[in-house]
């Protein structure tokens, strides 16, 4: 038994609020990068989902991409991250709000 | 991947290998200014592969152009990259940046800009964009003694993995309602009877949250003026005129495959082209920060761009291109003159600081003053050239409102792009004469920006016409 597309298409939707509201609700910095993780997952899961529905293979080639760019990402974002907090002691976003105007 | 589609690829491949080796060779232990003038020669050798050597294909694996207009921007994007080397030769040496690291990064985002210009599927963008990004990322973050620094990348990092996840999502949701990446199967997927299928329609809307974020188009804006303040003044020039640049210049290729369709998309866009307009004049006006302020005006220029974009079918297109060229060539003087006037430490922001620059150093007094007059489109400079085809391409197309809009928006930026220009002029302090008499190297930089500003707005002709062709 096959699961219908557009149920995939509804906890994909579902997935990408959650996501969406853990960064506008959480303040530290690493569950902010969390939740663009949970994002971006909701988009592979159309995607793999996609791949049946079209039986095509590109989609799934798009996810491996994907998943690498966001990887990179990550440690780009991981590292600065340690950075900000060697120098200001907290991973709070809104600690850093000196440039404003 | 074949011979001739390798062989078409060459300019960019030269970037990216580049960027490796300089990074290599930084390891090693090379100095800071080999790297960096090594660098420059190899963006320049980039720009002239891609003059001179024909492509061989026009495709290569359906993902990325190598027809005339990918080339015309690879050219553009490896000389703007190469500026920005230049400029950051001082800069860079003051505060010890790692020349390996910078040279390959700035070369590296200049691979992500021609790749992404010449894209032509969701798959070629996304990597590109991504490309640039990534390497914008740590380049806006690279003074390691600013804390401004680091606070503008994680500002800019963590709004722009969000755009990713909505421009990722929104590619997803393209894709399964329209069964292909490739731009013009994925267009036409999309469309039937006249109607936008409903999940085509919200991918093209997540895909558009993204773009907006990285043109910096009102409601999505809020990180440019902290962006461009806290990053080292010569990526600031090099991001608003390649980053922004390089994801216009991919949306031409995109809204041209649209045709007719594209109309279905224009009560939004022209909504938020007035608002992007009106937000970025109106916040211009307050700033007394000469970075911000650029910020700001770099929101209103997009904003004229995408007028652009909505008259696309009767000129607009190529209006559009003319622009990008002179907003490049323009914006990386601008910012050239910040980083020239810029002593080994603090940079030149404030208004305040500016006291005078018109009489102890004229000839960067002189560049700012005029391609900043270039910026509010004042006529016998390539502004005036560049705003005159988007105005005439928007009054063919009918948008004569928002073409009012943009007039009343043009008039109002005189009055924030002459302030810093008459505190220039008309106060001279004696006393804190803290700015950098800057070198000849930079001067020169900055004498080819003025020259080429002056030359695109007395005698635009060949530019335009190259640019007709490539259409």
């Amino acid at each position: 038994m096959t699961v219908p597309f557009g149920h995939v298409l509804i906890l994909a939707a579902l997935l990408f609020a959650i996501g969406l509201g853990s960064v506008l609700a959480r303040r530290t910095l690493i569950m902010i990068l969390i939740g663009v993780e949970i994002m971006v997952s909701a988009a592979v899961l159309v995607l793999v989902a996609a791949s049946a529905f079209w039986q095509q293979l590109d989609s799934q080639l798009f996810v491996l991409f994907l998943l690498t760019t966001t990887a990179a990402e990550v440690a780009i974002a991981l590292a600065l991250v340690v950075t900000l907090r060697r120098r200001t002691g907290t991973t709070d976003a809104d600690a850093f709000s000196e440039l404003r105007g | 991947m074949s011979g001739p589609e390798l062989f078409a690829l060459l300019p960019v491949l030269i970037l990216a290998g580049g960027s490796i080796v300089w990074l290599m060779l930084g390891a090693f232990g090379l100095g800071y200014r080999t790297i960096v003038i090594g660098g420059v020669f190899s963006a320049a050798t980039v720009a002239l592969c891609a003059g001179l050597l024909p492509p061989a294909t026009v495709e290569v694996t359906g993902l990325f152009g190598t027809g005339s207009y990918a080339r015309f921007f690879t050219i553009l994007w490896a000389l703007a990259a190469a500026l920005t080397l230049l400029l950051s030769l001082r800069y860079g040496a003051n505060r010890h940046f790692g020349g390996g690291e910078y040279t390959a990064l700035t070369l590296l985002a200049a691979t992500g800009m021609a790749l992404l210009s010449g894209a032509t599927s969701l798959v070629g963008v996304f990597l590109g964009l991504e490309l640039l990004s990534l390497a914008f990322y740590v380049l806006i973050a690279f003074n390691r003694d600013s804390a401004h620094s680091a606070e503008a990348c994680i500002k800019y990092l963590v709004l722009g993995s969000v755009a990713t996840a909505f421009l990722a999502f929104g590619i997803a949701l393209i894709y399964a309602a329209s069964g292909s990446f490739h731009l013009p199967e994925a267009l036409a997927g999309v469309v039937s009877n006249g109607a936008l299928h409903p999940l085509g329609l919200f991918g093209w809307l997540l895909v558009t949250v993204a773009v907006g974020f990285k043109t910096s188009l009102v409601p999505f804006h809020f990180w440019t003026p902290d962006v461009y303040q806290g990053a080292p003044a010569p990526v600031s020039g090099f991001l608003a005129a390649g980053s922004k640049g390089a994801v216009l210049a991919a949306l031409v290729p995109l809204l041209a495959g649209f045709g007719p369709d594209w109309a279905l998309l224009h009560p939004l866009v022209v909504g938020l082209t007035a608002l992007t307009l009106i937000v970025g004049s109106l916040c211009a006006l307050a700033q007394t920060n000469l970075k911000r302020m650029l910020a700001y005006s770099s929101i209103v220029q997009v904003g004229y761009l995408f007028i652009g974009f909505l008259a696309g079918n009767s000129g607009g297109f190529e209006a559009v291109v003319f622009y990008l060229v002179v907003y490049a060539v323009v914006t990386l003087g601008t910012f050239g003159v910040i980083t020239s006037l810029s002593g080994s430490r603090a940079e030149v922001q404030d208004y305040d600081s500016l006291r005078g620059v018109g009489f102890r150093h004229p000839f960067r007094a002189a560049t700012l003053t005029i391609l900043l007059l270039s910026l509010a489109g004042i006529p016998a400079t390539a502004g005036f050239i560049a705003k005159f085809g988007i105005f005439r391409a928007a009054i063919k197309g009918d948008f004569i409102g928002l073409t009012l809009l943009a007039v009343i928006a043009s008039l109002v930026s005189l009055y924030y792009y002459l302030r810093p220009v008459l505190v220039m002029f008309t106060e001279n302090n004696a006393e804190g004469n803290t700015l950098h008499p800057g070198n000849e190297l930079e001067h020169a930089v900055l004498g080819v920006c003025l020259l080429a500003t002056l030359l695109l707005g007395l005698y635009p002709g060949p530019l335009l016409d190259l640019i007709h062709g490539l259409f």
